[in-house]
């Protein structure tokens, strides 16, 4: 595969993640840059450039509620889960554990397959 | 800072006016948390700044990342877009074959060259006001949430479907509507004294011959069943048995009446019944007369091509049933 779709392809698939990673680490109050460091420390790196405008949408689903609060004499915009994104949050959440087992299991499936094949293939080069 | 300011300020610059405030507001904020973690290593250089700002992305990207744009019409709406788009411009392309027909007809003239302007220049105008109108339309509808093949594709039997066929099966619209134009511009050519002045009529330098002028007006019956036919495969949009049938029905009939026509000499004739009159001084009647019979002779190999074609395709799908 080359590059390119691989990049496409794994936009896609951490696209749906994102918001659930997101979601998830505003059960607490987070502003733009300390979330994203959350969630650099939690193995996911993201451009600033993604993270903030979906932060943004996320709260005008009304998932998230926000604030201005003034810290080091700065301002910031400090998002939470609200009530709506808190329920939101556990149904998918369930949903996320639900297609992970299952995808963990055909995954593994697969390998096994793969790897019976390959000693199958070996066994036969033998044989020749 | 100016770096960041000037950055902000082209991220806005892309927004709308009620969301610049509080999104430049926004990133900026997001921004300087950045900075005061980049100069906590030491002092900040501007090339440090712009290295952050290259990263946020190109202004006008981030402010799409913001606000994305809409499409002007649902993406579910774009096939019936484009179908009841091609279906107004040929409606449009028949109007204009009539109109163009009627005043080349009517002039004195004759010039091929402006008939085919005409038609062209007329065509683009209706086409860009058709396209407008169209556009516009489903845009409304799809600015209120409202896609219109919405209902369409709730409301469908897998039994009404087609039957699987192949490629050559599907009818396209343009071939519909260019067959539709040259029935109605045949038509007009031979019933012009219908609609002409006999002002009009008489300044005509050549005519169709009272003997072909005849065989031309019996022959508009069959040019009206087909352009019934071409009616009905508009409807159907798929090459049935019976459509073939028909279509070579029709063929046939243009292919043999064409030949019938081309060895009924004379064919044409000056107002003033005299034979060999120079015209213009380039063309003799006489000339004119073969030449129209070698075209129509040309014209009727199309027609028995598409007998032969619709003939093998016929077998085709005889045998599949």
């Amino acid at each position: 595969m080359t590059s390119s779709p691989l990049v496409k392809m794994r936009l896609e698939l951490r696209r749906g993640v994102l918001v659930l990673a997101v979601l998830g680490l505003l059960k607490q109050a987070h502003y733009g840059y300390s979330l994203r460091k959350q969630l650099q420390e939690g193995g996911i790196d993201i451009d600033e450039g993604t993270l903030y405008p979906l932060v943004r949408r996320l709260a005008d689903q009304g998932l998230l509620d926000s604030e201005w609060r003034q810290a080091e004499g700065r301002e910031r915009r400090y998002y939470q889960l609200s009530s709506l994104g808190a329920e939101l949050l556990s149904q998918l959440t369930d949903e996320w554990q639900q297609l992970n087992g299952a995808l963990a299991f055909l995954l593994e499936q697969s390998a096994d397959t793969n790897g019976s094949d390959i000693n199958r293939s070996d066994e036969s080069a033998e044989e020749i | 800072m100016e770096l960041v300011d000037r950055y902000i300020a082209a991220v806005q610059r892309e927004l709308p006016e009620n969301k610049r405030q509080e999104i430049g507001r926004e990133l900026k904020a997001n921004i300087c948390d950045q900075l005061d973690a980049l100069s906590e290593q030491g002092e900040l250089t501007e090339s440090q700044i712009a290295d952050v700002l290259k990263q946020m992305g190109h202004p006008c990207k981030v402010a799409q990342q913001f606000v994305p744009a809409v499409p002007i019409i649902a993406s579910e709406d774009i096939p019936l877009f484009k179908n009841t788009l091609f279906m107004v411009l040929g409606v449009l392309f028949v109007l204009q074959v009539v109109g163009g027909t009627t005043q080349w007809l009517g002039s004195t003239e004759g010039n091929l060259f402006r008939f085919i302007q005409h038609i062209v220049s007329g065509f683009i105008g209706d086409a860009c006001l058709a396209f407008t109108a169209i556009g516009l339309s489903f845009w409304s509808f799809s600015a209120q949430g409202k896609p219109l093949s919405g209902s369409n594709c709730q409301k469908w039997q897998p039994q009404n479907l087609p039957k699987v066929g192949p490629g050559w099966q599907h009818i396209s619209l343009s071939d519909v509507f260019a067959d539709l134009a040259t029935y109605l511009f045949l038509l007009l050519v031979i019933w012009c004294s219908m609609w002409m002045s006999s002002e009009q009529l008489a300044a005509r330098t050549v005519i169709f011959s009272a003997n072909a002028q005849q065989l031309l007006q019996w022959f508009s019956t069959i040019i009206l069943l087909s352009m019934g036919n071409s009616l009905w495969q508009l409807r159907r949009r798929v090459w049935t048995s019976e459509l073939l049938l028909a279509n070579m029905g029709v063929n046939l009939a243009y292919a043999s009446f064409l030949v019938f026509l081309a060895f009924s000499s004379p064919l044409l004739q000056t107002q003033v019944q005299s034979q060999g009159t120079e015209l213009q001084g380039i063309f003799t009647l006489l000339q004119l007369d073969k030449w129209l019979s070698y075209s129509l002779v040309i014209a009727a190999m199309f027609p028995s091509y598409e007998v032969i074609r619709d003939g093998l395709r016929w077998r085709k799908l005889a045998s599949q049933t």
